[in-house]
């Protein structure tokens, strides 16, 4: 392979900065008419619950499920250096530190843009190459107001509630297994939780929820509604969101951390 | 009344609206026909502030809808329906939510009086007992009808329909450009008619515009398009190959 002129790597360096300038800027325009839309309130209250069950309740069994087994995780990973050390009465704080903190709001970030994102995405890029998202503004309704703040509200709330759903599902499937395989009682689990976590840790992995839910909501709507091209427009656009929503949720919880910490 | 004026439209270099300049006078039909890639249903999604011209003027019963806000454009669209090409019904709602869709955004009708004009079109357009039909369970001709009951539910003064009959057998677009037909006897409605089925527009329309390569090559009545002595227009009404 002949390797690139200058002239051509500047080229396609240009290229690749613009697409990524489009897509930001895109994004930023995108939230900012969303935002527009809560002064005064406009929202369709029938799709809004729609979304809300559809992204809350559907989701709610994988992140459970999820959860629990990130929460074993957490145990088995310190289990060895528990029995060493013969911290038992830490195994629930250090569990529930990594978990609160930081694993489950990413964990839970990433099932989202994977299931809810992706979702999000493919639906509304169907829309736009089919053009109903025409036939709505041939109808005189702002798909804005009518398609992207229902699912802006649903994906941020039902992010946060998840999140809280996950910890606590997480801390039970972290005793669970602390008891199973160290012999680590629920209520010394517990004990260890409650003395040593603070409300300051809760809080700050829901923050970062609540960021990653407005960055998934976001950047899944951008990239599906900028969606060309049929069904492999459709495609690309799905994968373009999962991958810049994942990309997303590690850069701000890099910042989120290093601010707050 | 529509007036379009000197509107220009490229796409990349190439100038796919060129100049067009058209008048399409209150309570009239226009059939827009010409070959695939004329311009046709660009040119109509123009008019109905769906896509942005570069250059020029579309008034709407007056008001230029070329280069206003989407707030002052929405007033302009609640007087115009639209039948898509490619049917464009919403897949997560039923039949029934479809075509009740437009005056459930209108407001002001009960649930029960939206739903009995709802059942009122299904007849009209031979389709009863699909109300609970998703569109992925309707055939090409029943999506189409559905279709036109959702662009006419709420009585725009003025309809746009997108190619009504495409890839549909000739029994089904007999009914469909019959629901035209209708449409226009009852009047008052202005509207523009894409299609490329010639035989079936022949009838419905009270005038025809002939485009080609982003411009408009002809426009008259029925006579005016069947005496014409231009070699390319008679060959297209005529639906005949070039020598």
């Amino acid at each position: 392979m002949q390797p690139l002129s200058p002239s051509k790597l500047l080229t396609r360096f240009g290229a690749a900065f613009m697409a990524i300038a489009l897509d930001v800027g895109g994004m930023a325009v995108l939230f900012y008419k969303v935002l527009r839309c809560f002064f005064p309130p406009k929202l369709d209250g029938m799709e809004t619950w729609r979304n809300l069950y559809k992204v809350g309740v559907k989701s709610a069994p994988i992140v459970v499920v999820t959860a629990l087994l990130v929460g074993a995780i957490m145990v088995i990973q310190s289990g060895a250096l528990v029995a060493q050390f013969d911290a038992f009465g830490l195994l629930g704080w250090g569990a529930a530190f990594a978990t609160l903190r930081e694993v489950g709001p990413i964990m839970i970030g990433l099932m989202f843009s994977g299931r809810v994102g992706a979702n999000n995405t493919a639906e509304l890029g169907t829309m736009k190459v089919t053009d109903q998202i025409d036939a709505l503004r041939a109808l005189a309704i702002d798909p804005i107001t009518y398609l992207l703040v229902p699912r802006f509200i649903a994906i941020v709330s039902m992010m946060f509630l998840l999140t809280i759903v996950g910890d606590l599902t997480a801390l039970v499937g972290g005793a669970y297994t602390g008891q199973v395989l160290l012999g680590v009682s629920p209520s010394l689990f517990a004990s260890s939780v409650i003395e040593y976590i603070k409300l300051e840790d809760l809080f700050n992995g829901l923050f970062k929820a609540f960021t990653f839910g407005v960055a998934i909501a976001v950047v899944s709507s951008h990239y599906g509604m900028t969606t060309s091209g049929g069904a492999v427009g459709v495609g690309r656009s799905v994968n373009n969101s999962v991958v810049a929503s994942a990309v997303l949720i590690f850069v701000l919880d890099y910042f989120i951390t290093s601010i707050l910490h | 009344m529509i007036r379009i004026s000197e509107v220009y439209k490229y796409r990349g270099h190439e100038c796919v609206i060129n100049g067009v300049n058209l008048v399409i006078p209150q309570g009239t039909q226009v059939g827009l026909i010409g070959p695939g890639g004329a311009g046709k249903s660009l040119l109509m999604k123009i008019c109905a502030g769906l896509v942005r011209p570069d250059s020029g003027s579309v008034l709407i019963d007056g008001t230029e809808v070329v280069g206003i806000g989407e707030v002052e454009m929405t007033s302009v669209r609640s007087k115009i329906g639209m039948l898509f090409q490619n049917y464009a019904l919403f897949d997560f709602m039923t039949v029934e939510e479809n075509i009740g869709f437009p005056l459930r955004q209108l407001g002001g009708r009960t649930d029960d009086e939206i739903r009995d004009e709802v059942n009122r079109l299904l007849l009209a357009v031979d389709l009863p007992n699909t109300q609970k039909l998703f569109p992925n369970e309707l055939s090409g001709g029943m999506k189409k009808r559905v279709t036109f009951a959702r662009a006419v539910i709420a009585n725009p003064p003025i309809l746009f329909y997108d190619d009504p009959t495409a890839g549909l057998d000739p029994v089904t677009s007999g009914k469909i450009f019959a629901l035209l037909e209708e449409r226009r006897e009852r009047g008052g409605t202005t509207s523009i008619v894409v299609s490329h089925d010639i035989l079936g527009m022949r009838d419905i329309c009270d005038s025809f515009v002939l485009m080609d390569h982003g411009r408009i090559v002809f426009s008259g009545t029925r006579e005016e398009i069947e005496t014409s002595t231009r070699p390319f227009v008679g060959q297209f009404w005529r639906g005949e190959a070039d020598d």
